[in-house]
């Protein structure tokens, strides 16, 4: 029981430090397990935290710190991208971030991003969109598109 | 008289009390305050090329946004409805329009739900339920139309033979305009759902959650035609801090409409005139920089005033309650774990000395719910109730215990099916909020309720 007050103040301690992300993670990189997360070539913002595309692709928040609006997008359900994304940068499977959305569009908050079937056609709604930002399968064509690391 | 008496309180379950009220003029002042200190304490790592060129400002005159800290030299001009930007150079050789579906003109979701009930021993929820009811449907449709980047409206039409409420009547459900100034600081004004604790805004959307009957001491059903909506204006916000996680701020003032037939079972001699003051409430989540874990607090006022017309005598009754709530989540990849404590102060005055009270209830539950695979999600919650919380031990009809086991199945990606049992002890639920009908005269102390449940949405 001694030890009790120990463990717990460690606990809190690496809570911190991994929110102020002093433990070395994932390294920084714009192509992760299964997908790459792509931007508009006119955006100047190259990189970003994972925190920061969770809100994101959750509408928590709406505006790159510029101001200018972001426009995520997503794959369909079924896509491994899709999966690997959610997994890897919501922290939740496809099915409980179907479940957040229907939980928002019925209490009449928010809708969710578009689902668009294929890589090229992300790749084509990223092209168009200035603000957006979306993620393709590793390999897909980006024909323009530029990487976004994720650090 | 002595139904018009028990009408005030927000039932012997939903109790009315005096409200310590922050005047909604000094709220966003400090919604605004704490946002400030959130945004100043730093936001997520975003960094821009060093080669990007560098607008001044965005296509639509907006500044930074204040929740991001970060702040790059070069600017990504705004895309907005109202100032049209051309497309990009990169997409110029492209036919970038020709396989994207484009943006629906008004969005539109849907829902339809059908359940049965059957009770072992009290009648609960729905009329006669120890012989079996059907008597759980709900029907919703919603419509969404993104006017602006800011500006959004919506509106959700919704029929339900549930309940107190039935026979399929077609009301909305809520509407709105909201505009979203800054992810910090958004208005909303229109038939608003109203933020109190974690669910209270999808206790009416079954593919939302798993259980069928959400922890009936926290979230009563009957009380939907009062708690769940507000007309009024809404102050929203979220801003999130590096190192202190983000917070997700809702303040509201408004009124409710109580339908008093709602109140008065068919061929009472009491007839009842309900004039809400007014609804003034808030909330605050805390997402802490624990991945997953968030934590909040709800309060809710209700000013009631109920004019009670019977045997050519009108009594006026004064009802104030004062509703609050704490709340905590932690929510992994396949595990959550909730858990909400409330207490629910009501005080009523009339002329009428019989009915005049004061009390608190005090409820609670916690709840474990689990994605074993992406179709099958069972939930496990033990709810307590008491009717007055200064006295515990008051007997089986003040209380009621709830154990609940769920078990959801996603047949597809439209179509859910949910099997739930309960075992109940106490019988203080029975009691509706707002309810002139008196309890059961004899009720079972010990009984189990049973339900089967299927939704479809889209």
């Amino acid at each position: 029981m001694r030890r009790l007050p120990s463990l717990i103040a460690g606990a809190a301690l690496l809570v911190v430090i991994r929110s102020a992300g002093l433990v070395a993670g994932a390294s920084p990189s714009t192509s992760r397990a299964g997908y790459q997360m792509i931007r508009n070539p006119d955006n100047p913002i190259d990189a970003v935290d994972r925190q920061f595309l969770e809100d994101v692709f959750l509408k928590k928040r709406t505006a790159w710190p510029n101001g200018a609006v972001i426009q995520p997008v997503d794959l369909a359900p079924a896509s491994a991208a899709r999966r690997q994304f959610s997994d890897d940068v919501l922290r939740r499977p496809v099915d409980a971030i179907r479940s957040y959305w229907q939980q928002r569009i019925f209490a009449g908050r928010e809708l969710p991003p578009p689902e668009l079937g294929t890589d090229s056609d992300v790749v084509r709604f990223v092209l168009r969109e200035r603000g957006a930002v979306g993620y393709v399968s590793n390999g897909a064509a980006l024909n323009g598109a530029k990487p976004l690391t994720v650090k | 008289m002595r139904s018009a008496s028990r009408v005030g309180p927000l039932g012997d379950g939903l109790p009315l009390g005096h409200a310590n009220m922050v005047p909604q003029t000094r709220s966003f002042p400090i919604a605004a305050l704490a946002s400030a200190i959130f945004v100043a304490a730093g936001s997520s790592s975003v960094s821009a090329s060093e080669e990007a060129p560098a607008p001044a400002a965005s296509a639509s005159g907006t500044a930074a946004t204040p929740s991001a800290p970060h702040v790059p030299e070069a600017p990504l001009p705004a895309t907005t409805p109202d100032v049209p930007v051309p497309p990009s150079p990169a997409s110029s050789a492209l036919d970038l329009d020709r396989s994207i579906p484009a943006a629906p003109i008004v969005e539109v979701h849907g829902f339809a739900s059908q359940g049965f009930i059957l009770t072992t021993g009290n009648d609960y929820i729905a009329p006669d339920t120890t012989h079996g009811s059907f008597q759980l449907t709900e029907v919703g449709l919603n419509l969404t139309k993104q006017l602006t980047d800011k500006l959004r409206f919506g509106i959700q039409a919704f029929a339900q033979n549930f309940a107190l409420g039935g026979n399929f009547d077609l009301k909305a459900d809520w509407f709105y305009a909201d505009y979203r100034w800054r992810d910090w600081f958004g208005v909303r004004v229109g038939r608003l759902k109203i933020p109190f604790g974690l669910y209270n805004e999808v206790n009416d959307i079954d593919s939302a959650r798993v259980p069928i009957l959400l922890p009936q001491s926290a979230y009563p059903i009957q009380g939907r035609d009062f708690l769940f909506a507000q007309n009024g204006v809404e102050l929203y916000g979220f801003a999130r801090s590096r190192l202190a996680g983000a917070l997700d701020y809702r303040l509201y003032l408004g009124t409710i409409f109580i339908d008093p037939a709602i109140l008065v079972p068919p061929g009472s001699a009491v007839q009842l005139q309900l004039n809400v003051r007014y609804v003034l409430g808030g909330r605050l989540f805390w997402e802490t920089p624990l991945q997953g874990l968030r934590i909040g607090a709800s309060v809710l006022a209700v000013h009631l005033d109920v004019d009670a017309f019977a045997a050519g005598m009108t009594i006026p009754i004064v009802n104030r309650s004062l509703l609050s709530m704490a709340s905590a989540e932690y929510a992994t990849t396949r595990l959550t774990l909730t858990a909400e404590y409330a207490l629910w102060h009501s005080a009523q005055e009339s002329e009428l000395a019989s009915s005049n009270f004061t009390g608190t209830s005090e409820r609670s539950y916690a709840m474990a719910t689990y994605r074993a695979t992406a179709w099958f999600h069972p939930a496990l919650y033990y709810a307590l109730y008491f009717r007055d919380v200064h006295n515990r031990d008051a007997g089986s009809t003040m209380r009621q215990n709830d154990v609940s086991l769920t078990l959801r199945f996603d047949l597809n990606d439209f179509l859910i099916l949910k099997l739930e049992g309960h075992f109940m002890e106490g019988t203080a639920g029975l009691v509706a909020p707002l309810s002139v009908t008196p309890p059961p005269a004899n009720p079972e102390r010990v009984w189990g309720v049973f339900l089967v449940k299927a939704t479809g949405y889209f």
